[in-house]
């Protein structure tokens, strides 16, 4: 443990050491999910099928748990440890603790990737087609759902690392407020642990058991529920992260100070109570929720465009400061004097101008009515590539270009590579999400290796079919390259030499600080607790509803409309009743 | 990268007037979009389900 200056590698080596593993783990996923990736965009277009058709679900399965569970999830373990230890400036309390979670969270995703790959294996009876979300009665070999179990575990137990050093920090520093890159760690954690325990629930007592043949089978839409009860709330568990980033880094690298601390507290607590009541928005269209419940998550999510609209004006307030303070002027003249030949602000404005572009199809997406124009279409796919695949892997990316030289002393080989890497992956991204999305509003189906039917053609109002598969072959041959190049960057860097002179570890001032954010923001047990509540207020009744018709263990209830079921019920009611009268 | 630095802006100096104006424009845009989105594309739609049992 250290106070003294320098990177961060100089203040906590072991530390550094443990972020810097992360980051590889994150690294090595990002590769082998990329390249999955391209053999996707390459199969679906019908360009070139390496593989059967049957297997381009396995494919796409190791491709999102990959990308949206590894890579995301093992840099955010690794940015969220920098960030608590650097803005406690204590290190961590026990680190064989902290590798024991990390050896939770490799194991698990080792168990789960042998799972997937069993099905390229011929003679091996094992494979795990079942996507990201698992939908039963799809089903995978013990070892998927034994993996993801490992793995939220191992996260559950990294958030708990961070709460010992908050803690430990609380005992000397009684009447300090909480550092804000730790409030965000913590209040990410809290509603991490909310959230992942309905698919642990999913997983562990049903999933895994019908998996391993100890029961016959399952309530499909109950462990569809469950998943998305957590899967909603994962989105933000990955944006968080890059929030961090776009908070504490980019004013700083903008020349600037963060506009706000008390706005960003209000921001993450919105998050921490909102992100979990929200998972319904993605069963619109499953038969079995009423209607009702899912008005109940649409307004949830409505409100949950506050704390991204508020990030949009906080994150340009401050980029707009520091382009002022590096002689900027002008209504949006001061755009141009920000750096825009550093690759870590460059990728990260870029990002969050994605995100922005996100935000519009995140709103119809939202909308229970307007939804089902885009329901199941490869829009939805274009959509997350924008949110999980840009605004947050650019920011990623972006950032890797400032941490490296902090985790390993070396300087990054070439920054001029970095910025053509962001670069590309934006056009790239542009190309392929643009195309998706439009071919989604055409009807084109997601999850489908060949979306091309006899006798039928798509009724394409601008252009035509060729013109937008050639967009999404030349996007996500850019992403591609755009990976090889980061990865190119990342192991010249760390093959190269120790260099002296490097920036300090460090974070952005504030323009607002702490001292001007009302107490409470801080106070973690009450916003977990209305968190809570709300997730009680918004599940227990489709839960309920869900378990009294389908029982526990399934079959599951019919797949009729709510409504129908209630009018016949109170027709019989009424039937009856008239009946007894008469008789 | 303070080197960089041609002034200091304070909390009081400083008002965004910038931001204002990109979040306009981008608030804009969101409801030119919606709007085609709503009524263009999901309004504007022949019904499918419907459309076909009755």
């Amino acid at each position: 443990m250290s106070t003294e200056s320098g990177t961060f590698l100089d203040q906590f080596p072991a530390e550094a050491k443990v972020v810097r593993t992360a980051f590889y783990s994150s690294f090595v996923a990002l590769f082998v999910g990329a390249l999955m990736g391209i053999l996707q965009v390459l199969h679906r277009t019908d360009v070139l099928r390496i593989v059967d058709s049957a297997d381009y679900y396995s494919l796409l399965t190791l491709h999102a748990v990959l990308l949206v569970l590894s890579f995301s999830v093992f840099f955010l373990v690794g940015i969220f440890t920098w960030a608590v230890t650097t803005s406690l400036d204590r290190g961590l309390q026990d680190l064989r603790y902290t590798w024991a979670w990390y050896g939770l969270m490799a194991l698990g995703t080792l168990l789960a990737g042998i799972a997937v790959l069993g099905a390229f294996i011929p003679g091996l009876d094992m494979s795990a087609a079942v996507l990201y979300t698992f939908y039963a009665p799809l089903q995978a070999h013990p070892f998927y759902y034994l993996g993801l179990a490992l793995f939220i575990v191992g996260t559950w137990l990294a958030g708990l690392d961070w709460f010992r050093s908050w803690w430990a920090w609380k005992k000397d520093n009684p009447d300090e407020r909480i550092p804000l890159p730790t409030f965000m760690a913590l209040t990410t954690t809290l509603f991490w642990i909310l959230s992942s325990a309905g698919v642990a629930v999913s997983v562990l007592a049903f999933l895994l058991p019908w998996s391993l043949g100890i029961i016959d089978q399952v309530n499909a839409l109950l462990t569809r529920t469950l998943f998305w009860y957590f899967g909603h709330a994962v989105v933000y568990f990955w944006l968080m992260p890059a929030y961090l980033l776009w908070y504490t880094m980019l004013p700083k690298i903008s020349g600037g100070k963060l506009f706000s601390d008390p706005l960003a507290r209000v921001v993450f607590v919105l998050f921490l109570i909102l992100s979990t009541p929200t998972g319904i928005h993605h069963q619109y269209l499953d038969p079995g929720i009423a209607e009702g419940f899912k008005f109940i998550a649409m307004v949830n999510t409505m409100f949950l465009l506050l704390p991204s609209l508020l990030t949009a004006f906080t994150v340009v307030a401050s980029m707009e400061h520091g382009a002022r303070q590096r002689g900027g002027s002008g209504l949006f003249g001061w755009l141009r004097a920000l750096p825009w030949r550093d690759p870590v602000f460059t990728g990260m404005a870029l990002a969050g101008l994605m995100f922005a572009a996100a935000g519009f199809s995140g709103m119809i997406n939202a909308g229970m009515n307007i939804n089902y124009l885009v329901h199941n279409t490869w829009w939805v796919v274009g959509h997350f590539h924008l949110t999980v695949g840009t605004a947050v892997a650019l920011t990623f990316m972006a950032a890797t270009y400032w941490f490296l030289p902090q985790l390993t002393g070396k300087a990054i080989w070439s920054k001029s590579l970095g910025l053509v890497q962001v670069l590309v992956w934006f056009v790239g991204m542009t190309f392929m999400s643009n195309s998706m999305h439009r071919q989604g509003l055409i009807g084109v189906p997601r999850r489908t290796a060949e979306p091309q039917y006899s006798g039928f053609d798509y009724e394409v109002a601008v252009g035509s079919m060729a013109e937008l598969n050639m967009q999404v072959i030349i996007g996500g041959t850019l992403l591609f390259i755009s990976t090889l190049l980061f990865l190119t960057v990342v192991v010249m860097t760390v093959i190269g030499d120790k260099v002296d002179g490097l920036p300090d570890n460090g974070y952005a001032d504030t323009l607002s600080g702490p001292e001007d954010a009302p107490l409470v923001l801080d106070n973690l047990k009450l916003w977990a607790g209305i968190a809570a509540l709300l997730v009680i207020l918004a599940y227990s009744l489709p839960l309920a509803a869900i378990i009294t018709r389908g029982g526990i263990l399934g079959p599951g209830g019919s797949p009729s409309p709510q409504f129908v079921d209630t009018l016949l019920f109170v027709g019989r009611v009424a039937a009856d009743t008239v009946g007894g009268v008469i008789a | 990268m303070s080197s960089e630095l041609e002034r200091e802006i304070g909390h009081d100096e400083f008002d965004p007037v910038g931001t204002l104006g990109l979040i306009t424009i981008y608030f804009l845009i969101l409801v030119v979009l919606w709007i085609f989105m709503y009524f263009v594309e999901f309004a504007g739609g022949d019904l499918t389900v419907v459309g076909v049992v009755v």
